[in-house]
């Protein structure tokens, strides 16, 4: 899957998990400071995209991506492994 | 330590009288700590302006709540952080933009947690110092200011408290909010309440200096868990009780001390963390509290009253056996019960019934209304031989509790003289009790408590009587030899002086050394010993040995050259066979000092205090005895005296059942002389001087027996 792809799919499923506009989501931003997601809500975005990716992530792991683009990168990285398997 | 810069009035004003607050991190969940930071704010009528910062929320409370802290138009004087740690960063960065000069973190997973929070820690407070923000914690309550004109409630605790005199600061964010409580019930008020959690930034110091010149407080608390400057502390703590007055009294945890054990010398071994911390504290003028109980019992009576002139305290009671307790807890406390002048005693005569004790304590007997109350508590107070009174109730059915309350609030404030009051029981004294707390009577529910407290306020105030008067500096000493021969060891990787090198260095501080020469060979023992005079005594010279006597390696008394040649075979045959691998450098002859009373003098260098001096009954059962005191170098001249006289065994110098007076003044000398040698010879770890031979008066000491150990990264390092 394209990177860009990965990338829509993820704002998307941020846009619906915090209940924001797709267009305030940057690939900077951060999950806490720049959208107020709180701990309960960090949980429901890795189980968000382990569903829309049909992928399973370990949790730590996942909650140390802080920012859009490193969660793009993180998920970007397990579908590129599973490709390969 | 000197090179440390505090923080300035205004850095820390800017803490307390914000004129505006953002909340950073704020949301609408009630009862976690984001929504009651602000809501904390809101509700207990904060007087500036309040800015709620949330990623999401367009209002909170009803108030307008911002994206981020720059969107904020106005001016914003404090940021309170309550994000994650893991983005505070991003938000103490904004708040630099911005231009905000003051913060509270009270975000928690910092330098508490290890690991990570470390590097955190440090990043926040590198942004901090870019921008010039002073900031409390992190990993903290928060701060309460109940000055009427600011009422700043910015905590995550349940309450404001009200408002007083007393300032509270704490290491520990959950024992605030208990100290609140308790407080609370017994309404005692606060000027500033502080939490200041990992002090990353503000640290206890800045704080203490700032409350130096805070009208608002009159009486300062402080719960630490650990000692990190000890001697900042003990210098804002002098500057404070010299120039402003207040008292300043500390809770701190952790009296056991395990690294004391591992120590190599007498002194290293008795002068745990924790007694000197003891000593400092004294020594500064701190008074040092047991329990959050004895804390608050003693800061009551210390703000709310006036400080006793004298020791003469009144007893009034209606009740014998309480009067008894006082009375007991009075002379243990090294007060006295005041004698009433013959007016006095009349008026007590005329106006109580035949069967009452108008003597002190004065018992107004079981069945004492308001009005023998009244008249007790005026004569005594009216009466010149009276520094003090403590009034003891219990209630019987016909006492008049309330009315009881009244009257002393009425009558204390006619005199100006302390009155405590000890209204004993729980449920009936009830009314009377918060007559006198709310009207600032200092209650106690033993009377026993009301006596400690009120000895603590009369130290106190001869504390603040006390003159004070620098150290002695000796001009004869030669710093650069010792720190020759200091060097040179260090230089060459030995941790341990050899005798010859204490020996000199004793010399360079003008320590009345006895004359010693190390002997190589049989051959020269008998000229060395002649050449010293007789009597000698002869020790084992062995970086290994510290303990000669352990192992053999001591000879006492010896008279002669033929004595001498023997002892100095058997010393060498007895240590080879019980410590085979010691490398021996010889035998040390030393002139052997006349008979007199043995004591030592010890120096430790404590990782908070500095250079500690120790002195107490010496002798091989010294840490048994443990009859030692301590005082941190530089040791003031007046604090020389009372370092001497703390000892149980005091008397023994000055003469008991027929013995000679000692020279105490050559003995003080001594300890001066010692307490400089530490100050500028900052490369010893340890010293003991075992024993010093206290002469009788006039004929000086002797130093006999001295080890000096060099800094503990290198034992360590050697195993």
């Amino acid at each position: 899957m394209e990177k860009a792809e990965v990338e829509a799919r993820i704002k998307k499923v941020i846009a619906r998990v915090l209940a924001l506009d797709e267009d305030e989501i940057t690939q900077e931003a951060n999950f806490i400071f720049d959208l107020g997601a709180d701990s309960m809500q960090s949980l429901e975005l890795v189980a968000a995209f382990e569903e829309e990716f049909d992928i399973e992530m370990e949790e730590d792991e996942a909650l140390s991506a802080q920012t859009v683009s490193e969660a793009v990168d993180f998920v970007a990285k397990i579908l590129a492994k599973a490709k390969k398997e | 330590m000197s090179g440390i810069k505090y923080k300035s009035k205004e850095q820390i004003e800017r803490i307390f009288y914000p004129e505006s607050v953002a909340v950073v991190g704020a949301n609408r969940v009630k009862g976690t700590v984001p929504y009651d930071m602000l809501h904390n704010i809101l509700k207990d009528n904060y007087k500036g302006t309040v800015f709620p910062v949330s990623p999401r929320e367009k209002s909170i409370a009803g108030v307008k709540a911002y994206k981020y802290v720059i969107d904020i138009e106005d001016e914003v004087d404090m940021a309170i952080l309550v994000f994650p740690s893991s983005v505070c960063h991003l938000a103490l960065e904004q708040c630099g933009e911005k231009g905000v000069k003051s913060a509270i973190i009270i975000s928690a997973g910092f330098r508490e947690i290890g690991g990570d929070g470390v590097q955190r820690e440090k990043r926040i407070k590198e942004i901090a110092d870019k921008y010039g923000i002073s900031f409390i914690g992190p990993n903290c309550l928060g701060i309460i200011n109940t000055d009427p004109g600011c009422n700043l409630n910015a905590s995550f605790a349940r309450n404001m408290p009200e408002n007083g005199n007393i300032a509270f600061l704490s290491q520990s964010g959950a024992l605030c909010t208990a100290v609140l409580d308790y407080a609370r019930a017994k309404h005692i008020g606060f000027s500033k309440f502080v939490s200041f959690g990992n002090k990353a930034d503000v640290s206890e110091i800045d704080l203490l200096y700032y409350l130096k010149d805070d009208p608002k407080t009159k009486v300062i608390l402080l719960y630490l868990e650990e000692v990190s400057d000890g001697r900042s502390l003990m210098k804002v703590s002098r500057k404070i009780i010299r120039e402003s007055g207040k008292p300043i009294l500390i809770l701190k945890s952790g009296r056991t001390d395990e690294g004391a054990s591992a120590a190599a010398s007498h002194t290293g071994s008795l002068a745990g963390s924790d007694d000197v911390c003891d000593a400092a504290f004294t020594q500064a003028g701190i008074i040092r509290c047991d329990t959050i109980e004895d804390m608050f019992n003693f800061a009551i009576g210390l703000v709310y009253q006036p400080l006793p002139r004298g020791n003469r305290v009144a007893i009034i009671t209606n009740a014998g056996g309480p009067g008894v307790l006082a009375t007991d807890m009075t002379i243990k406390e090294n007060l006295s019960l005041a004698r009433f002048s013959e007016k006095a005693k009349e008026v007590l005569k005329k106006s109580l019934p035949g069967t009452a004790n108008i003597c002190n304590p004065v018992d107004v007997i079981g069945d004492a209304r308001v009005d023998r109350y009244n008249v007790a508590l005026s004569s005594v107070l009216q009466d010149e031989n009276v520094d003090g009174a403590l009034v003891i109730l219990t209630p019987q059915s016909m006492t008049d509790i309330k009315a009881i309350a009244e009257e002393i609030c009425r009558i204390s404030c006619c005199y100006n003289k302390p009155v405590y009051a000890s209204f004993m029981g729980e449920s009936d004294v009830s009314i009377g009790v918060d007559i006198l707390q709310r009207r600032k009577i200092p209650h106690y529910q033993l009377p026993e408590n009301m006596c400690k407290a009120f000895a603590r306020s009369y130290r106190f105030n001869r504390q603040l009587k006390k003159e004070y008067t620098a150290a002695v500096v000796f001009k004869d000493v030669d710093t650069d030899r010792a720190h020759t021969i200091l060097n040179e060891a260090i230089m060459n990787d030995r941790w341990f002086l050899s005798e010859a090198e204490t020996v000199n260095i004793m010399e360079a501080y003008k320590m009345p050394v006895l004359p010693g020469i190390l002997a190589v060979s049989e051959k020269d023992v008998g000229r060395i010993a002649g050449s010293l005079g007789y009597p000698v005594v002869m020790k084992v010279s062995s970086e290994k040995i510290v303990h000669k006597s352990d192992v053999g390696g001591v000879i006492l008394n010896i008279r002669d050259g033929k004595e001498a040649e023997a002892a100095y075979q058997t010393i060498l045959n007895k240590v080879s066979r019980t410590v085979p691998d010691a490398r021996i450098n010889g035998v040390f002859i030393q002139k052997m000092a006349a008979e007199g009373e043995e004591v030592i003098l010890g120096l430790k260098r404590d990782p908070s205090f500095g250079s500690v001096i120790m002195f107490g009954l010496g002798g091989i059962f010294v840490e048994i005895f443990r009859d030692v005191s301590f005082r941190v170098a530089p040791i003031e001249k007046n604090e020389v005296a009372g370092m001497v006289q703390d000892i149980k065994s005091y008397p023994i110098l000055t003469g008991v059942r027929g013995r000679s007076e000692k020279d105490l003044e050559s003995l003080k000398e001594c300890i001066q002389r010692l307490s400089q040698l530490a100050v500028e010879c900052t490369q010893i770890s340890e010293l003991d001087i075992n024993p010093l031979i206290v002469m009788d008066r006039g004929k000086g000491c002797y130093v006999t027996d001295i080890k000096i150990m060099l800094g503990t990264e290198r034992r360590k390092s050697c195993g």
